[in-house]
């Protein structure tokens, strides 16, 4: 009679596998089929031998460092910057305002090239700033920092993790903090010992998201960045206009790199926050 | 249509993988009202939740009048559930939420309207009908389910802790409600709950369930004052066991004689706290440990030596702690506990709920 | 709510923040000429607009659409028993099923694109709508399955024993009870599944081959001819706008 118990959860258990299997057996062969697909082209030219070729091109190729640099670069800063205002905001707002809150959640249908093309438009020299401030202090757009596709992140990532820090400082987090300040913990104190402990896992997987996503720039730098050096995906499409046949190799040597750079951040973000929730 | 007997014969459910109802067995006897009861996880809601078709049965069969419903699914059973949450449709009126039933059988729109009205009516809710769900109070909504499950006119009706989650005043009116609708119909019912008060005002029978089956199954008065083991007289809060040998009709308790019914030879027996009396002239001798005010009478703790008894006295002239009292064991309010020990020794810890207890599974 | 001055202040910074850019959008798109120094465009025109539409640009709208509507619905129908499973916690080893939902999400589009169009040469799948409707879905599925597994729970699952308790068949139980409970996220999920699919660049560049999608058009003329670049950008965002407002009607309106 036991056994038969047993049989039926085991049958559950089947059939809820069954029901997941089409969404995850399809991103499976997608999204795997993407990776091997890359890992081939980078080794196996058209129609030839396997190679390292592309390889070792890109291990020799001064550009592709400084591509590597530069998107370095730009991930960490918007990453960093985006993570610190968000912070701010959350921490100013603590979840009171129902108004800020809703305004918040407008960028978050509005693509990123969108808000590049914005940018270039209000930001370049003759842009709207230029005319109406007389002048801008930094170069913006095409710059060799990069300063505008950060400035694109920022814009859009931050409201995402203020969203993201605000739904770990709920109402729980509240009454923590007034039983502290009834104990007389100052509010720094409460801050460093009640506040930071909630919301420091959800900033550091939201900041992993955001870095692994900063890392695959692509059509953001392409309108608002500069042309040297380009981001990792931005090298890898300028190698497929380049030499045709080397050029694939070399450009998908470069995007399984970003690919699995992301994975790898990915896995730890999934990581985290499956042990913050307690496994 | 004449109404029909429950038949549950010999299941076995293991919703989580572990056998929770072993065996069980029950009649409820057509157009009768039976109140099922036991503590937190004894398998009431499981067993309520096995013969609506919502937990599969690994063994056993339930049958409704000659039919048998073990591989019926629940939308074809004729049977109707009242769960301890209201469960009603957000996006639907009241009255949509109660011609629920209706709509699945495929009713004509007009006449699921007027239907609806009349149970809503029946209920006492008459007017309700284009309010929303959400508006409504705990005891309102519970009627609207109430509602709701008439209008499927089954041929069972279920209910699961249905006052469980009403304050006392609200608790009375629903109680009344039950019980006259389902008069009034003839409806063969089970009521779950965890209280044994309410059981008793609930059912007509009370059948109470430990450890997955059904352990005394009879009218309230005989599971009160005359339960068939130790472990049924705890849940019933009978507190007061005395165990022992009877030689010719005496049982010894801590060094006095007590008169006992029943034959000589090992006996365990049971008396109610409201049964037994304070009596300065009786020759059982107790030290009253504590005295405190419940309201409609005063719960002593006596020790009459190692051996704890409890006391409900009215609660003029009680007692304070600390005072020597004479307790009065009256022969004819002994209960004599059959001999079957397993029951009671296996059921031993089960603790009996009270009142407003927690809900249980 | 009580809302403190600062508050006040920051909410009254994001509106200008979001609106602010949104308008420079508008103005330069029907700005014919718009010499700098001068903070107001000289004149005033459709020249814009009407180049916009003359080249690619309306067909890459069409079929821009059509991906997305096409690629949401498919990751919807596949999602959906996903979803339900994961949100009902019905999976004995979920963080499994997340992670596949996490890696896809975070990986460039580009990458993706890329490595996609290896099988798909030999497919002959590159600079078709099913090619890109594909590549599409490796974003818009696990988006489209982590939103939706909010929706599903105890709360669902007793509704429906109710409606089975009622008498309700399955088919009236997912019509009447499952699917009305769960509107409002389905059709948060539906939305931004568009949303990703509608702003897809490096996928659809990949893949796409000559297929115009509205992005890649787009992108060139911020360059080459802003006034173009800005009345594209407004078509480019009014599907968003447009789905938006859909949805929340559709999430307040019970069904």
């Amino acid at each position: 009679m036991e056994a038969r118990g047993a049989a039926r959860l085991r049958a559950e258990r089947r059939r809820a596998l069954l029901a997941a299997a089409p969404a995850l057996g399809v991103l499976t062969l997608l999204f795997g089929g993407a990776l091997a697909g890359a890992a081939r082209t980078s080794l196996v030219p058209l129609g030839g031998e396997p190679t390292l070729d592309a390889w070792r091109a890109l291990y020799g190729d001064p550009a592709f460092a400084d591509s590597v640099r530069f998107t370095l670069q730009v991930t960490l800063l918007s990453t960093l910057l985006s993570c610190a205002l968000a912070m701010l905001v959350a921490l100013v707002m603590r979840r009171r305002s129902v108004v800020v809150r809703a305004l918040l959640s407008l960028p978050v249908p509005v693509p990123h090239l969108l808000v590049a093309v914005a940018a270039v438009l209000w930001l370049a020299p003759g842009g709207l700033a230029d005319r109406a401030l007389g002048g801008l202090p930094l170069t913006l757009v095409r710059d060799d920092l990069g300063l505008g596709v950060v400035l694109v992140y920022v814009y859009k990532e931050t409201p995402f993790l203020v969203l993201l820090l605000l739904a770990a400082m709920g109402e729980a987090l509240a009454a923590r903090e007034e039983a502290a300040a009834v104990h007389g913990a100052s509010q720094w104190q409460r801050l460093r010992w009640v506040v930071w402990p909630a919301v420091r896992t959800p900033l550091v997987v939201g900041g992993i998201v955001v870095a692994a996503f900063v890392l695959g720039a692509f059509e953001v730098p392409l309108t608002i960045g500069p042309s040297y050096p380009p981001t990792l995906s931005e090298f890898a499409l300028q190698a497929t206009q380049g030499d045709l046949l080397a050029g694939e190799g070399v450009a998908a040597a470069t995007l399984l790199l970003t690919a699995v750079a992301s994975t790898l951040l990915a896995i730890l973000a999934v990581r985290l926050a499956k042990d913050a929730a307690g496994g | 249509m004449s109404p029909l007997a429950l038949e549950i014969d010999a299941i076995t459910v293991s919703p989580g993988g572990a056998p929770v109802l072993r065996g069980l067995s029950l009649h409820v006897a057509a157009g009768t009202r039976t109140a099922l009861v036991g503590p937190s996880g004894a398998g009431k809601t499981t067993l309520l939740r096995a013969v609506a078709g919502l937990a599969p049965l690994d063994d056993g069969d339930v049958r409704l009048g000659e039919r048998s419903l073990r591989n019926v699914p629940p939308h074809r059973r004729g049977v109707a559930v009242v769960f301890q949450e209201p469960r009603l449709l957000a996006h639907l009126s009241v009255e949509e939420n109660v011609a629920l039933p209706l709509r699945a059988a495929g009713v004509g729109g007009s006449e699921r309207r007027s239907r609806a009205r009349e149970r809503l009516d029946e209920v006492g809710l008459g007017g309700f009908s284009a309010r929303r769900s959400q508006g409504l109070s705990g005891g309102e909504q519970q009627r609207v389910a109430l509602a709701r499950a008439l209008c499927a006119d089954p041929d069972l009706l279920l209910l699961d802790e249905p006052l469980a989650a009403l304050d006392p005043n609200r608790r009375e009116d629903l109680r009344r409600l039950i019980v006259r609708l389902q008069r009034e119909r003839g409806l063969t019912t089970l009521v779950v709950t965890h209280d044994r008060a309410e059981a008793a005002e609930l059912g007509e029978r009370v059948a109470l369930v430990l450890e997955g089956r059904i352990v005394q199954h009879g009218p309230p008065k005989e599971l009160f004052e005359r339960p068939v083991s130790a472990a049924v007289a705890r849940f019933f809060g009978v507190a007061n066991l005395l165990r022992g040998e009877v030689r010719d009709g005496l049982l010894e308790v801590r060094g006095t004689a007590v008169a006992v019914p029943g034959p000589d030879g090992d006996a365990t027996l049971a008396i109610r706290p409201e049964h037994a009396r304070v009596d300065d002239d009786a020759a059982l001798r107790a030290v009253v440990r504590e005295s405190v005010y419940a309201g409609t009478h005063v719960k002593l703790v006596v020790d009459c030596h190692d051996l704890r008894l409890e006391l409900h006295v009215p609660p003029a002239g009680a007692p304070a702690a600390g005072r020597e009292i004479g307790v009065d064991l009256p022969r004819e309010r002994l209960w004599r506990l059959p001999e079957d020990d397993e029951i009671a020794v296996s059921a031993a810890a089960a603790a009996p709920s009270r009142g407003a207890g927690r809900p249980s599974a | 709510m009580v809302e403190t001055r600062v508050q006040r202040v920051l909410g009254g910074l994001l509106a200008t923040a979001f609106a602010l850019p949104l308008l420079v959008l508008v103005v330069r798109a029907f700005a014919d000429r718009w010499r700098a120094p001068a903070l107001l465009p000289q004149d005033w025109g459709m020249r814009g607009i009407e180049l916009a539409f003359s080249g690619q640009a309306a067909e890459a709208f069409w079929t821009s659409l059509l991906v997305a509507v096409v690629t949401t619905a498919v990751a919807l129908v596949l999602g959906w028993p996903a979803a339900r499973v994961l949100g009902e916690r019905r999976l004995k080893r979920p963080a499994i099923a997340f992670l596949l939902l996490a890696m896809p999400l975070l990986v460039p589009p580009y990458a993706t694109g890329a490595g996609l169009t290896e099988w798909f040469l030999r497919l002959g799948l590159v600079d078709t709508v099913s090619g890109i409707v594909l590549a599409h879905l490796v974003g818009v599925l696990p988006y489209v399955v982590v939103v939706l597994l909010s929706a599903f729970g105890p709360e669902v699952t007793a509704l429906e024993e109710m409606g089975r308790a009622s008498g309700l068949a399955p088919l009236q139980r997912w019509r009447w009870v499952t699917l009305p409970a769960v509107a409002p996220t389905l059709a948060a999920a539906a939305f931004l599944g568009f949303l990703v699919s509608w702003s897809q660049y490096g996928s659809s560049l990949a893949v796409g081959g000559g297929r115009p999608m509205l992005p890649v058009v787009m992108l060139p003329f911020v360059r080459s001819d802003p006034q173009v670049a800005a009345a594209l950008a407004l078509l480019f965002l009014a599907p968003a706008i447009a789905a938006l407002a859909l949805t929340a009607r559709a999430a307040r309106s019970p069904l």
